[in-house]
């Protein structure tokens, strides 16, 4: 409980320097941030696989996507001062605060919490995901693979127009 | 097994002395629990630290002597008999050069680099078995740990490269990024293989799995060789070390990432790629080479731990050979190889390894599995000799 | 304060940050970011619900984080390559310069 009080204002900072920061670049390394944070906490609750993975794949493999793509289409400096839209923060809260209400009334209402930790056996999460889940792992496995193929078909189209 | 009837002063147990000294003094002191459990623990880590980096010391030295020898030099020979005080006197420039931080930098990001650099490759060291007696952090998802610790690496690299605010670490670090994504994908997938087969992720676990001689290790079996030899090619690359050395390449982008660090900042990058270094040669060592397990049953009376860092050694001398002898490649042909030739054959040796898993050891396993990684794998040579090996160069200007 | 109702704020407050990046950012890849954030605030919620909530045998919240990562995965990867083709074509990934449909 008390690692939870201490990790939630940290992950909130760093989404909302994700959110806030002019600097693409600065708002990216927040969000790893903020996600690695994330991991913690989940490393926190006891589920020790999911923080992992959540740090393998979204410190090492998304973090590191979009850093990569703000640094291919960055063409000068000013262009990185326009990350926002000054005139539309007052619509953008306007939309965001009733669902940020709603969200916070539905989650005051939760009943008080049970305290006792569940396990998160390794092997027992493999088989459930392999037996039970088998049919959706698989549908994963076709999109990942076509997601592969997706991006490379992308990488080589523009090869004939490379300035 | 408890604590009381291990023999203090055996060999197998001599890593393990700091750590139960210390346990024993505080213990015999009156201290509380935890406080004898935490100073344990931290002498625990300090013991792999200081062994590492004495190995790091003398890895620069070795280094520089074998890179000599190999291009018929002499090599550092001024500071001690053999240049074997070179390394302190490295230190001591590193550490008394001024630390030069460009006016266009981001401060807190270029501080923050260096560190990050050093940071994942320590707690990766952390979870790797190096004695039967002797695994750090035992933790149950150790390969998963060191993987996703490891990731880390590519957000520092890009930190360094970006917050020095200049070019050359600029592209250093797009080249250093896009190697270590598209290397990774072959390491993780052809360590899956050795998970598959052993049913752990934890890394002592996999090891004693590989006991019994050296015909037992994965490295020995049909998929295992295939898969093993990806991921040494795989650890080249994840070093970033020659032929695998464009990022920092010196001749094309000064030293890429790290062109703008000087003094102990640069010392820290340094560091962490030995360190880094040791931890993936290691891993390598662990899935592969049995770790710890030696060689031909009947040597009990030697050490684990020995066998361990002796096999290390042999893999780091084998990175320090074909640095002396391969010369760099371009980063198209790195990328190529990577895509269509390491993560293809990667894949195939999941199949194999699932057959293998099954089928158990055995000549009629041998058969069916070996054609099934062979095969393929003398295709793609070929296929990847004709067809995708770049045209032949003409030579404009120098033809005649 | 009990856990859950933390951790649902938690995940409440990221999620609401993530839909104000994504109705307020210009630059492509930082709407992005924001959905990101939105994920990964659903994330907690799952783990927070396994943990805290009534017993789950069948890791029903972890197996659904899992199969949401992967898919979070092949989302960024897609959508950054979408972002990376229309730069090629306009060198520009300002949404609001990106309106040659606006009639």
């Amino acid at each position: 409980m008390a690692s939870l009080l201490i990790l939630s204002p940290l992950v909130l900072l760093a989404a909302l320097g994700a959110v806030w920061m002019a600097r693409p670049v600065h708002a990216a390394l927040l969000l790893a941030l903020a996600l690695a944070l994330n991991a913690v906490l989940y490393l926190a609750m006891g589920a020790d696989f999911i923080g992992l993975v959540q740090f393998a794949v979204y410190v090492g493999a998304v973090a590191v996507l979009i850093v990569f793509s703000l640094l291919i289409t960055r063409q000068s400096d000013e262009t990185e001062e326009i990350a926002r839209r000054p005139k539309a923060l007052v619509p953008g809260l306007l939309c965001t605060l009733p669902v940020l209400a709603v969200l916070l009334i539905t989650a005051s209402k939760v009943p008080a919490a049970s305290d006792e930790a569940p396990a998160l056996p390794l092997k027992k999460l493999g088989e459930i995901l392999f037996t039970t889940h088998a049919p959706a792992v698989l549908a994963v496995a076709v999109l990942l693979t076509a997601v592969l193929i997706g991006a490379a078909l992308f990488a080589r189209e523009t090869k004939p127009n490379d300035p | 097994m408890s604590k009381d009837n291990i023999p203090l002063w055996s060999p197998e147990h001599l890593p393990l002395l700091p750590q139960r000294l210390v346990e024993m003094i505080l213990a015999n002191l009156g201290a509380p629990e935890w406080l004898v459990s935490i100073s344990g623990f931290m002498v625990a880590a300090s013991t792999v630290l200081a062994v590492f980096m004495t190995a790091f010391a003398l890895l620069s030295l070795i280094e520089r002597k074998t890179l000599a020898r190999a291009q018929n030099r002499i090599g550092p020979n001024r500071a001690g008999w053999f240049g074997i005080l070179q390394p302190v006197a490295d230190g001591i420039k590193m550490l008394t050069k001024e630390d030069i931080v460009p006016a266009r930098a981001v401060k807190l990001l270029h501080l923050l680099a260096p560190i990050l650099i050093v940071l994942p490759a320590i707690l990766a060291l952390g979870v790797i078995p190096y004695g039967r007696e002797w695994t750090p952090v035992p933790l149950e998802l150790g390969l998963l740990f060191f993987f996703a610790v490891g990731s880390m690496t590519e957000l520092s690299v890009f930190m360094a490269g970006w917050a020095s605010g200049s070019k050359f670490p600029m592209l250093g670090a797009m080249r250093a990024i896009s190697q270590m994504v598209s290397y990774e994908l072959p390491l993780i997938i052809t360590a899956l293989g050795v998970v598959m087969v052993s049913g752990t992720l934890s890394l002592p676990e996999i090891v004693q799995q590989q006991g019994g001689g050296f015909w037992h290790w994965n490295v020995c079996t049909p998929w295992g060789i295939v898969a093993g030899l990806l991921f040494y090619v795989c650890t080249i690359a994840e070093a970033n070390r020659c032929p695998f050395d464009l990022p920092e390449g010196e001749s094309e982008i000064v030293a890429g990432h790290m062109t703008e660090y000087s003094g102990f900042k640069y010392a820290l990058f340094f560091m962490g790629e030995y360190l880094g270094l040791f931890a993936i040669a290691g891993l390598f060592v662990t899935l592969f080479l049995g770790g710890w397990q030696a060689p031909l049953p009947g040597l009990g009376l030697v050490p684990t731990w020995l066998w361990f860092f002796g096999k290390l050694a042999l893999v780091i001398f084998s990175y320090l050979w074909i640095r002396a002898t391969f010369p760099r490649l371009r980063i198209d042909q790195l990328m190529r190889f990577a895509w269509l030739c390491m993560i293809p054959m990667a894949l195939l040796t999941l199949p194999a390894a699932a057959i293998w898993h099954y089928m158990g050891r055995g000549p009629l396993s041998w058969m069916v599995v070996l054609p099934l990684v062979l095969v393929p794998w003398v295709l793609v040579a070929v296929i990847f000799n004709k067809r995708l090996a770049p045209a032949t160069r003409t030579y404009r200007f120098a033809d005649g | 304060m009990n856990p859950l109702a933390l951790l649902l704020t938690l995940s409440s407050v990221m999620f609401a940050l993530g839909l104000l990046a994504v109705l307020t950012r210009r630059n492509a890849i930082l709407i992005l970011v924001g959905i990101e954030l939105m994920l990964n605030a659903a994330n907690i919620n799952f783990i927070a619900f396994w943990r805290y909530g009534p017993p789950d045998l069948e890791m029903a919240g972890p197996i659904f984080v899992l199969f949401s990562i992967a898919i979070a995965a092949a989302e960024a990867a897609v959508g950054l390559a979408i972002i990376l083709m229309v730069f090629r074509l306009r060198r520009t990934t300002d949404l609001n310069q990106l309106d040659s449909l606006h009639g």
